[in-house]
């Protein structure tokens, strides 16, 4: 009897490696009964839904050194992938040089999964509604497989994931200051939408970030979409019709088509393929409109 | 004037269970737990129609730290539940009806145990057609869930001569109106502590929101006297008619009893979606038409009601939506008409509003749309049709006369945000809001009209009473068998007893929620808890008061009306000083010193079943943001009239109304149990979704009209329900006000309202 209740109450084991070298050597070795473990907001549900098994072993990436934390480098931001998106949220640095995400992680969850979430894990996640907002910024993904570094883009990790026992270490995102003296202006816009106001799994989720010349004209652009479990991707299409152009409504208007065209949704009983494309395409054509609004009432 | 904090003055207190509550040390009853207790856990079946061709539990019974494993064979009384009709089996035994059906319970050393237990139960099922659609369930090819067939109860209600009051109307308007599967969500699941006493007794701790129904029930169950049940069902983590049915404490009194040790049970919020109630959702069709002035003259109504697979109180949940789609507005002729049906979807039952949400949100379209055919406005129209103080209610019964009608109707007109609307009406033709907000938010404003019965009504036992006593250690003990489930019914009876006796919140000890200590005042639903102990204790005060005086009186020498009670003790009446404290006076006193009442709800002198006596009037409006970007409704404003006597705790009375209204903004935008072919697709509060502060952040004004006729003897009215009624149409008409599309459904569908964007 001692046996048994013993191998029923069993939590997993909690494995704590100091370096990333060590964790990546337990999940060579422990392989597919262990799980990397940062937050463990994801993971509970997964667990609890029964979509996911509890696994034997849990290997935490919190015990690792250095795997949080927001610092300015060279070329813009670099935010280890263990800082939790409260932290995110309340970083005056996240705030100043990538507003696009601080946007972005405030829309994420409620405060308490907040508190616990990291942005690493919501990369992880894939479909997780940073992305679309680390796509549009250009975010590149720091990863390390034992010693060896590698770096891929925001964009590439969502279209292609890899399965490899590789931990993410950090996200970069580029953009310094900016030329002082330039009259370009850098725009953003990031929108979810679900079900409810707040602490809402989304429906749909954009992300904007581009920069209007001084004439107007749009010198460069990213959007992405996601939301649900639809895999972030951009939006190349609506970017071409931008690009080198200015905001005219009827530009617009041949963006919105662009976006309904391109933006392919996955589906869930809650919303229908139609209703996530118009919303898509509104909030996209809205916030270039508002931008053209603010500019031309600047100007 | 508005109620709120600063208008309430004094009377605004905090209430004795906030502290603890607010600060986590309050233990719930599903929080308690008993040296050796036992885990118990339900199975439930994995299909929503089946034959059970066999069941085997003796793998779960072999494992090690299993103590009990039950099916409908160990039930040793009526294996069945439901207040009302009791058609619920506690276990299946050769079919399974929806979802949430229980084959068996276990009872184990932990709670990890017993879910590995639950998997060893070996059942066999046979599929058998799955009816979740009521209408089809109404067809005579349809599979038939029960031996009475598939039409749970039906109601009809009719006067006048409907085809000549329709050749007449020169406006007729048809609709169906969809309403959604909501569910209470309340913070605390079902659960409970289930401990067998050495004495032969069993005990249960476990929320109910009426002790006495749960130990009947019990006792029917464990064929035992009810003597041998103690039920102690307070304080609970909120009901909202979610919990007066049984849920849990059958199997955990069955497994504590064959155990012999206690048993706690608790369900995850998963079980609690897949087994517990939810509101039935209604198809409600109506045909109504008026004169060329706005006069109705004739009323349709079709109501399908789905009752889910048993009983439990959809009948009555049925005849209070037949009263209800009626309302307060005067017809030529009306002809109701209303099937309740038995399907394999979830368990539909009690539910805050209780048949009234549905059938007004229907209503108050019709009268919507029937406004703006006669190019009326809708509030206009509804003054005309209102009914007058001295009309009978709407099933033609005699009702407590007020004159809430028209002080409802008026005070919206005169509302600050009414007053608004008028001045926009003016201002503009156009309906973008400021200036400054972008061209796809469009607002708009709407408001209904809302008249609710309290009350279980005629024809159904209706208790009520309660107990003041001089306890041995002085406290002044008030005993009543109502329960607190966060509405603040222990507050309201402080306040009552500091305001009407003039004793001190020290002197008091309330007493609740214990079956082996309190009388039987009836059941804490229907809007009936406040308004019964108002009455009690005014029954009580000349009575109770009066053996205070007179044993003090006897004890000081003094002459009775020299000396008061009040608070501390007994007082001099000239001069206020203290001359017997009440703890001086129970040990000095010969008597115990107690008064009792008992009485019944007042009904109606008809034989109408559920009909109603009394009832609490109120008018709503609001104002709308929807966003035609995403097709999404901001309620930005709310105004409430309410006219349901005196305000006897304010904090309560505005906590009904916003929270009430709280729980219709989810009815109206977010909330729907999703079911599909008998399954849930809302599994969770992941995809189940309840407003948050991010929807209910908008401006809120409640103003009591507490004015009652001279010589009413009745009191405050219920306002429990009140608040969670009128929100749904007001909301659908403000839509239609902003973007000029009628919602026929809910919660409105966001695609509704969708607009590709241009500028």
């Amino acid at each position: 009897m001692a046996m048994n209740q013993e191998e029923l109450l069993r939590s997993p084991a909690v494995w704590q490696p100091r370096t990333v070298e060590e964790a990546v050597g337990l999940k060579q070795s422990l392989g597919a009964d262990s799980a990397y473990a940062a937050g463990t907001t994801l993971l509970r549900t997964q667990w609890e839904a029964g979509t996911a098994a509890v696994p034997k072993h849990l290997i935490d990436l919190g015990s690792i050194e250095d795997l949080s934390g927001i610092s300015e480098t060279e070329n813009g931001l670099r935010i280890g992938s263990m800082t939790s998106l409260t932290q995110c949220r309340n970083s005056g640095l996240v705030g100043e040089r990538a507003p696009l995400l601080a946007d972005a992680v405030k829309a994420i969850a409620g405060w308490s999964v907040r508190n616990l979430a990291t942005l690493g894990g919501n990369v992880m996640y894939r479909v997780g509604d940073s992305v679309p907002a680390l796509i549009a910024l250009n975010a590149e993904l720091e990863w390390r497989d034992g010693s060896q570094l590698i770096l891929e883009s925001a964009e590439e990790w969502a279209s292609a994931p890899s399965a490899a026992s590789r931990i993410l270490t950090a996200i970069r995102i580029p953009g310094g200051d900016g030329d002082p003296t330039s009259n370009a202006k850098r725009f953003y816009a990031y929108h979810k939408v679900g079900r409810r106001e707040a602490f809402t799994p989304s429906l749909v989720t954009v992300a904007i970030q581009g920069t209007l010349e001084a004439d107007g004209s749009i010198s460069a652009i990213r959007i992405a979409a996601g939301g649900g479990q639809t895999t972030p991707s951009r939006l190349t299409r609506a970017e071409e019709l931008l690009l080198g152009e200015s905001l005219r409504a009827e530009r617009l208007q041949e963006v919105h088509e662009a976006v309904l065209d391109q933006y392919a949704p996955k589906a869930d009983p809650f919303a229908t393929d139609l209703y996530r494309k118009q919303t898509a395409a509104n909030l996209v054509a809205a916030a270039l409109w508002t931008t053209s609004q603010s500019t031309a009432a600047k100007g | 004037m508005l109620l709120n904090r600063e208008s309430s003055g004094e009377r605004w207190r905090i209430r004795p269970d906030g502290p603890g509550k607010v600060t986590g040390e309050m233990p719930y009853l599903t929080d308690l737990s008993a040296p050796g207790m036992l885990y118990g856990m339900v199975l439930r079946s994995s299909c929503p129609h089946a034959r059970i061709v066999s069941i085997s539990t003796e793998k779960a019974r072999a494992l090690p730290g299993v103590h009990a494993v039950l099916t409908y064979a160990d039930v040793p009384g009526l294996n069945r539940f439901g207040i009302a009709h009791p058609d619920h089996p506690v276990f299946c035994e050769d079919r399974v009806r929806f979802i949430g059906d229980a084959v068996a319970a276990v009872a184990a050393e932990s709670a990890a145990i017993a879910s590995e237990a639950l998997k060893h139960i070996e059942v066999q099922y046979e599929a058998l057609p799955v009816l979740d659609d009521p209408e089809e369930a109404l067809l005579e090819s349809a599979p038939q869930l029960h031996e009475q067939g598939n039409i749970q109860h039906r109601n009809d209600y009719r006067y006048g001569d409907l085809e000549a009051g329709f050749a007449a109307c020169v406006h007729i308007v048809e609709e169906t109106y969809l309403t959604p599967r909501q569910m209470h969500t309340y913070m605390e699941t079902e659960g409970g502590l289930f401990i067998p006493e050495e004495n032969g007794r069993l005990t249960v701790y476990s929320p109910t929101q009426h002790g006495f129904m749960d130990r009947m029930q019990l006792a029917r169950i464990l064929d035992r006297p009810e003597t041998d049940i103690r039920i102690l069902s307070s304080p609970i983590g909120g009901s909202f008619g979610g919990k007066d049915e049984l849920n849990v404490q059958p199997y955990g009194a069955l497994l504590a009893l064959a155990t012999g040790k206690p048993v706690k049970l608790h369900q995850s919020r998963w079980e609690s979606v897949r087994a517990g109630l939810k509101r039935h959702p209604m198809k409600i069709e109506m045909k109504t038409g008026t004169d060329a002035n706005g006069k109705l003259l004739a009323h349709q109504v079709r109501i399908v009601s789905d009752a889910g697979p048993y009983s439990t109180l959809s009948a009555e949940v049925l005849n209070f939506a037949v009263e209800h789609v009626l309302g307060p507005y005067r017809f030529g002729a009306a002809d109701v008409r209303s099937v309740c049906v038995f399907t394999n979807n979830g368990m539909s039952g009690e539910f805050r509003g209780f048949g009234g949400n549905q059938a007004v949100f229907a209503m108050e379209g019709q009268l919507d749309r029937l406004a703006e055919m006669l190019g009326m406005d809708p509030w206009k129209l509804r003054e005309i049709n209102l009914r007058k103080p001295e009309d009978p209610g709407p099933l033609g019964q005699p009702i407590s006369r007020t004159d809430g009608v028209r002080q409802v109707w008026e005070a919206l007109v005169e509302s600050r945000l009414w007053q608004e609307r008028a001045h926009e009406q003016s201002q503009t033709v156009g309906k973008a809001k400021e200036d400054s907000s972008p061209p796809w938010l469009k607002v708009g404003y709407g408001a209904a009209f809302v008249m609710h019965g309290a009350g279980l009504g005629v024809g159904i036992p209706d208790p009520a009473g309660g107990r003041l006593r001089l306890a041995k250690d002085g406290k002044i003990e008030a005993v009543f068998g109502y329960e607190e489930f966060g509405q603040g019914l222990i507050a309201s009876i402080e306040q009552m007893l500091l305001e009407q006796y003039g004793f001190a919140a020290e002197d008091l000890r309330i007493v609740i929620g214990d079956s082996d200590v309190v009388p039987n005042s009836g059941s804490s639903t229907a809007s009936r808890s406040t308004s019964m102990l108002w009455q009690s204790l005014r029954r009580l005060r000349a009575p109770f008061k009066g053996k205070l005086r007179s044993e003090a009186a006897a004890i000081l020498g003094l002459p009775e009306e020299r000396i008061k009670p009040l608070d501390g003790g007994i007082r001099d009446v000239a001069s206020g000083e203290l001359l017997l404290s009440y703890s001086e006076l129970a040990e000095r006193t010969q008597e115990e010193i107690v008064s009792e009442t008992s009485f019944f709800y007042p009904t109606s002198p008809v034989e109408r079943v559920g009909a109603h006596f009394m009832y609490s009037y109120s008018s709503v409006a609001v104002k709308v943001e929807v966003n035609t970007l995403t097709g999404r409704v901001r309620v930005a404003d709310q105004f409430h009239a309410v006219a349901a006597g005196p305000v006897v705790n304010p904090q309560g009375y505005l906590g009904q109304i916003e929270g009430g209204s709280g729980m219709a903004l989810g009815f109206t935008i977010t909330e729907d149990a999703v079911m599909e072919k008998g399954l849930y697709l809302t599994k969770n509060l992941d995809t189940y979704l309840v407003p948050t502060i991010a929807e209910l952040k908008g401006a809120f004004e409640v103003l009591p009209i507490e004015e009652l006729p001279e010589g009413d003897e009745y009191g405050p009215r219920g306002i429990g329900e009140l608040g969670s009624v009128g929100l749904a149409p007001a909301i659908t008409q403000a839509i239609y006000d902003a973007v000029g599309k009628r919602v026929t459904k809910l919660p409105v569908n966001p695609e509704l309202l969708q607009e590709k964007v241009v500028f």
